[in-house]
């Protein structure tokens, strides 16, 4: 039977493709910014700029489908998913590191329908590799497929999460916390790229074996998700409990035992949720 | 000796590098290939410090290539080293050496791993080659003659303002409590000055190549070696950045530590901010990394 979605996934591929070129276009020039939530969470005019394209670019082709965009719901749109298809999207994942040029900027397009992701697509454009995957159909690299790691001992596995301000004293403290009790298992090490979209494709690679995350967006995961679980690993709420895509945290890991270490070490700490409103702090 | 070489002793050194450069290629090739197999990996001085069979052949063929061609000189290599050789700096052409910077990416195959090949002459650093072997890109300056990466000429960033700076930092090899309680506590004090972003790559000298290109801010360490740190500084230098000890004073290539920053004013405001983490420096007891 014929995959009803595989020409979406065809379409997001060309426009993810074309997004990271007007991404590297942008990059030639001095790249101004503004701050939303907090004094380090960034935003330019590429990230709407991109943003309007892709939606527009999908809206030609499949008009009545819904979008969960970052920049939009910024604005001030919805961020409910409902059964409808919907192209859940963030046209600049890593806008601090294109603010800066550091290398790791991706342009990250998932797709679900009746709530289940069905493909995700993450173009990291700086390094020209195109993260695919399709539900049932494997996930690859430039063509190449992917596997995670199958690391199954946390003593041994490097793990990914990032380094962020937070507000609240109190949430800074348990963030630092919660790298300190994982460095000192010990893993062999922590790294943060400021992506989590890439960070997702490292893990999904073999190249890391777990990233986890508290304060992330459903637009920086959902293509993420389809990505690494097709590589053969698993996707957690921080807790070791199944995955939930508006919750804003997850653990993404290359074995459920790594996964479940990392969720028994790590404490929760409030960080809203995406189908809530004021949803959008830091 | 020609009187030419005598007035012009650093005509040889372009030499040098490219012999470097050759060898850093021919490394990076091994690594390229070692990165697809299963690794045989061992700790040095701790459980999350490692070295892997790769290590120590690679660090072989670029110091047997280099003696061939330059048997006077004097060489520092990371492996060397571990085995107890003395990793002590004199005024002798030296040249100092990380066959792989990054083993525990290159064992996981994180793709942040690169060829270090540094090199000094009256204690001086001369030139600098950094080969991230997994993206085929090639870090060089020799001093005077500016920075490049494959042929890009790199300029730091001129940024002053620590709000609006991206951090690199690596962890080190300690993970005792006490070093996790002053590493973490440094990063905290960053993030409350609002800085735009920490991030750690898990190469010091391809973090210390970002800074050189200008995509980051600076970058701060206790627990490198100075064979992390002497290619880098070169490459730094030449792209028109500061690199300094961490109690703001000039840099001390065995002291196990590091600031780099495009700016001296960004490398101060980092300096100051820093409680140090204590290693034993590298040219004490060759036996103790």
């Amino acid at each position: 039977m014929a995959d009803p979605w595989q020409e979406c996934m065809d379409v997001g591929i060309e426009i993810a493709r074309n997004a990271g070129t007007l991404i590297c276009e942008a990059l030639r020039n001095e790249v101004s910014f503004m701050t939303k939530s907090s004094p380090v969470d960034l935003v330019t005019e590429t990230d709407r700029k991109v943003e309007a394209m892709i939606i527009s670019s999908i809206k030609k082709k499949f008009e009545t489908h819904s979008f969960i965009a970052e920049e939009s719901v910024a604005a001030g749109e919805s961020s409910l998913l409902t059964d409808e298809p919907t192209w859940i999207i963030d046209p600049i994942d890593g806008t601090t590191n294109f603010v800066h040029r550091f290398p790791f900027v991706a342009v990250s397009i998932g797709f679900a329908v009746k709530k289940e992701l069905e493909f995700g697509i993450i173009y990291s454009c700086l390094e020209d590799k195109m993260y695919t995957a399709g539900k049932g159909k494997g996930a690859f690299c430039n063509g190449v497929q992917l596997k995670v790691s199958e690391q199954e001992d946390i003593t041994k596995s490097l793990v990914i999460t990032e380094i962020g301000y937070k507000q609240d004293p109190h949430i800074m403290e348990l963030m630092l916390s919660n790298m300190e009790r994982i460095l000192g298992i010990p893993a062999h090490g922590i790294r943060a790229v400021g992506t989590a979209a890439v960070n997702m494709c490292l893990v999904a690679s073999g190249g890391a074996d777990a990233y986890y995350h508290i304060g992330i967006h459903c637009w920086d995961m959902a293509a993420g998700v389809v990505i690494v679980t097709e590589a053969g690993g698993v996707v957690l709420d921080i807790t070791g409990g199944p995955f939930d895509l508006m919750s804003r945290r997850l653990i993404a890991a290359s074995s459920r035992a790594v996964g479940e270490r990392i969720a028994r070490e790590i404490q929760a700490f409030p960080c809203g949720r995406d189908d809530r409103q004021n949803n959008l702090s830091n | 000796m020609t009187s030419a070489s005598n007035e012009e002793p650093s005509a040889n050194w372009g030499e040098c590098m490219e012999a470097a450069v050759e060898i850093a290629r021919k490394a990076g090739q091994v690594i390229r290939e070692a990165v697809k197999h299963d690794k045989c990996v061992t700790t040095k001085s701790s459980a999350v410090d490692l070295v892997t069979e790769t290590d120590h052949l690679v660090e072989n063929l670029i110091i047997s290539s280099l003696r061939a061609k330059y048997p006077s000189h004097s060489f520092i290599g990371e492996e060397s080293s571990a085995a107890g050789e003395k990793c002590c700096l004199t005024d002798n052409p030296t040249w100092i050496i990380d066959p792989i910077d990054g083993t525990c990416n290159f064992v996981h195959s994180f793709p942040m791993v690169a060829v270090s090949i540094g090199f000094a002459v009256n204690k001086e650093l001369e030139f600098g080659v950094i080969y991230h072997c997994l993206e085929e890109n090639l870090y060089t300056a020799r001093k005077g003659h500016g920075a490049f990466c494959n042929g890009l000429k790199l300029q730091v960033s001129k940024e002053t303002d620590l709000s609006k700076a991206l951090i690199l930092t690596e962890i080190g090899a300690k993970r005792d409590p006490e070093t996790l309680k002053i590493f973490l506590g440094n990063m905290e004090r960053f993030l409350k000055a609002h800085v735009h972003g920490i991030r750690v790559i898990g190469s010091a000298t391809l973090a210390l190549c970002q800074i050189a290109a200008g995509a980051a801010e600076a970058y701060y360490q206790f627990g490198l070696h100075c064979w992390d740190i002497a290619a880098a500084a070169v490459i730094i230098r030449e792209a028109g950045g500061n690199v300094i000890d961490t109690s703001g004073g000039p840099l001390d290539l065995m002291s196990r530590r590091v600031v780099a920053a495009g700016t001296q004013e960004m490398a101060n405001h980092i300096a100051q901010m820093l409680e140090t983490i204590t290693y034993e420096r590298d040219d004490y007891n060759a036996n103790n990394l």
